[in-house]
């Protein structure tokens, strides 16, 4: 697998780590189901064949990290974000929906 | 029709015979309408669940459904070792359980899986680890399982040819335990099949399952790519798979798929007897009857249902055995296969009850280990599908 | 006051610059190197003082810019390595850059942590090939080109310095003599053991 860095351009895998799903977010301390959601952040999957978003870290490169979306059945990556840009729209989407 | 025994006679009137004489191992069972039991899985674990389902309830009907075919799976794909040098409570039992079921399989099962005890032996390159292994050791002991403690002197008679001098990782030691070796992998799975089959257990290949249905909560059966089976109780056992089987019951499960890659090298003359692990350079390795150098090491680390794995991995596993033993370089890799398991935190199996009510639909996860093929299948058998 | 008898180390045990028809080795230990780091939101200001300080514009992507008498290499996002001769002035280029950057980015010297060593000659491509991972072919990687990667699991800043080719690679100066076993092994089918 190779992995086109938003910055240094495509890498073997042998440069980055790997960081499991990108789409679970933090629950919240304070929430009264907190127990039962951090079980759920921490363990529970979908893992399902086809396309995973998922979190890597160019280690030995530039040190950006990534959401990148790959087919876990094939393992043919389908897109590279910047982890940072990410997280961004995402907290403006939670912003704006609030 | 139950195929006979298989003993010298069998086998001298068959070599007379040029072989011309045996038939399947195993029927090739259509579906029935319905079942007691149904195992979802015709993997290690699933048959050997449905073995011992039937050998203790005889009058129940059982049916094991394979979406392949039996010995095409992860079975197959494992590097063949049986061992039980755990050190916490839960593991010990589980695996020791599963090495008393390996020592009486061959006579159990009246086939030859190829048992072989030849030992396996974890090497340390520290005092800190020696120390850690010696506690692993005392905790094998009192939970009655055999292990030595062995020091360079030891290791060197067994096994000389290893680096021991390495800078970095200097052999110090071993922890072994004899009892442990390897076992035939793909010949568990005939074997285990047909042990089933003769006791009546209906073995469906190519047959997949796409849906559970269920009345009031409770499971009553499966769709299938060979049509509707009604069960009584349904058991999953599907590795890298289980999660995908589990979202069918509308279950969300505490599992990742992985690929672990091994190697098969050309055959050369033996010269490992059992089975060497090198834990802090990440490789394993043991000879195959064949003269194969069978090895691995690490996961892969990403999530994959793929079956095979990528280059730096293949890299990593070959230095690890490089320095370990250094004469193995010039040795040609013949093959090399991925299978994917599922993990969870603990990389241990999971046993886990389905929280419809009345614990009547059970699935049961089952991870890398063909060590715990034969326990999981009497565990499995015991504490789930006949609750 | 009296002079100190401390003399400057190689970071490299063995390994001496040589200078061979396939391959030429040659040891820089005479750097002076400082990381700049921009502050976050900064980055425009960094460039603008170095362009008001230097006269060159600091790369955005992996490449390396060179100014009169210093060299700004691309190190990351919003960073970058300054890099120039010691000389027998003792050029400090840590001292050089902070007034220049006070307040918008970190700088910080790194002429005893980097080892660094260029390697030229025809067979360049061919030693490197057997340790880097990346497409070192005019096609893909030109002069002035950069990439952080690794050479044999050592962690490297590599850039091509001209098309003779000349490659600089930087480490960490731990690293130096794992780097040089490589190197040596790596080369030897062209220059001898
Ligand atoms: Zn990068």
């Amino acid at each position: 697998m190779r992995i086109n860095c938003p910055c240094c351009g495509e890498r073997g895998i042998d440069e980055f780590s790997y960081y499991g799903d990108a789409t679970v977010t933090r629950p919240d301390l304070t929430s009264p189901t907190a127990m039962a959601e951090f079980v759920a952040y921490a363990f529970e999957r979908a893992n399902i064949p086809g396309p995973h978003r998922e979190l890597w870290y160019h280690a030995a490169g530039c040190h950006l990290w990534l959401v990148v979306t790959r087919n876990i059945a094939t393992h043919e990556i389908l897109s590279v974000e910047s982890a940072r840009d990410v997280a961004l729209a995402r907290n403006a989407n939670a912003k704006g929906s609030a | 029709m139950p195929v006979g025994d298989y003993s010298i006679f069998s086998v001298m009137k068959e070599a007379l015979r040029g072989h011309t004489g045996w038939g399947p191992a195993w029927r090739d069972a259509e579906p029935k309408p319905a079942y007691d039991i149904v195992i979802i899985g015709g993997g290690g674990h699933g048959l050997a669940t449905a073995y011992y389902l039937a050998k203790e309830y005889k009058a129940a009907r059982i049916a094991v459904v394979e979406k392949g075919w039996i010995g095409g799976g992860n079975v197959g794909r494992n590097t063949t070792i049986v061992r039980s040098n755990y050190m916490l409570p839960g593991n010990i039992p589980f695996y020791e359980l599963s090495m008393k079921l390996w020592e009486g399989l061959e006579q159990d099962i009246n086939y030859n899986a190829m048992v072989s005890q030849r030992g396996v032996l974890n090497l340390y390159h520290s005092d800190g680890q020696r120390d850690a292994f010696a506690r692993r050791g005392n905790s094998m002991r009192l939970h009655g399982v055999d292990c030595e403690l062995l020091d360079a002197d030891a290791v060197r008679k067994m096994v000389p040819f290893l680096d021991f001098e390495n800078a970095r990782f200097p052999v110090h030691g071993g922890l072994l335990q004899r009892r442990g070796g390897t076992v035939r992998h793909d010949a568990v799975a005939w074997g285990y099949a047909r042990a089933a089959d003769r006791h009546g257990v209906d073995i469906i290949q190519n047959c997949e399952v796409t849906a559970f249905r269920f009345e009031n909560d409770h499971v009553v059966g499966i769709e299938t790519s060979r049509g509707y089976i009604g069960a009584g109780k349904v058991g999953i056992s599907v590795a890298g798979n289980s999660s995908r089987v589990a979202a069918m019951a509308g279950m969300k499960l505490p599992i990742e798929s992985h690929v672990l890659q091994a190697f098969v090298t050309e055959s050369i003359k033996p010269f490992i007897d059992g089975v060497v692990t090198f834990g802090a350079g990440h490789f394993y390795i043991s000879q195959s009857d064949k003269g194969g150098l069978v090895f691995g090491g690490d996961l892969d680390g990403y999530n994959s249902y793929a079956q095979r794995g990528n280059m730096p991995v293949v890299e990593d596993v070959c230095e690890g055995g490089m320095a370990l033993m250094p004469r193995i370089g010039r040795v040609r890799l013949l093959r090399s296969w991925g299978r994917h398991h599922g993990y969870v935190d603990g990389r241990q199996p999971v046993h886990r009850s389905h929280p419809h009510q009345g614990s009547l639909f059970q699935w049961r996860v089952v991870l890398r280990r063909l060590q715990g093929d034969a326990s999981g299948g009497h565990v499995f058998r015991a504490s789930d599908c006949t609750r | 006051m009296a002079k100190s008898t401390l003399a400057a180390q190689s970071a490299f045990t063995d390994l001496k610059t040589s200078k061979h028809a396939a391959l030429t080795i040659e040891v820089l230990d005479d750097l002076t190197m400082a990381s700049i780091a921009s502050s976050k939101g900064r980055a425009e200001e960094v460039k603008a003082a170095i362009r008001a300080a230097y006269g060159v514009e600091l790369p955005t992507t992996p490449e390396r810019v060179t100014g009169k008498g210093i060299a700004f290499i691309w190190h990351g996002p919003d960073q970058w390595m300054a890099i120039a001769d010691r000389g027998a002035g003792m050029r400090d280029i840590e001292v050089e850059l902070k007034p220049v950057l006070a307040g918008i980015a970190a700088v910080v010297d790194q002429s005893d942590g980097r080892a660094v060593v260029r390697l030229s000659g025809p067979r360049v491509r061919d030693v490197l090939a057997k340790g880097v991972g990346i497409d070192l072919d005019p096609r893909a990687f030109k002069s002035n080109g950069v990439a952080i990667t690794h050479a044999s699991h050592i962690g490297i800043v590599l850039w091509q310095v001209n098309d003779a080719p000349a490659y600089e690679i930087a480490m960490f100066r731990s690293f130096a003599d794992s780097f040089a076993t490589w190197l040596t092994h790596s080369a030897a089918e062209f220059i001898g053991h």
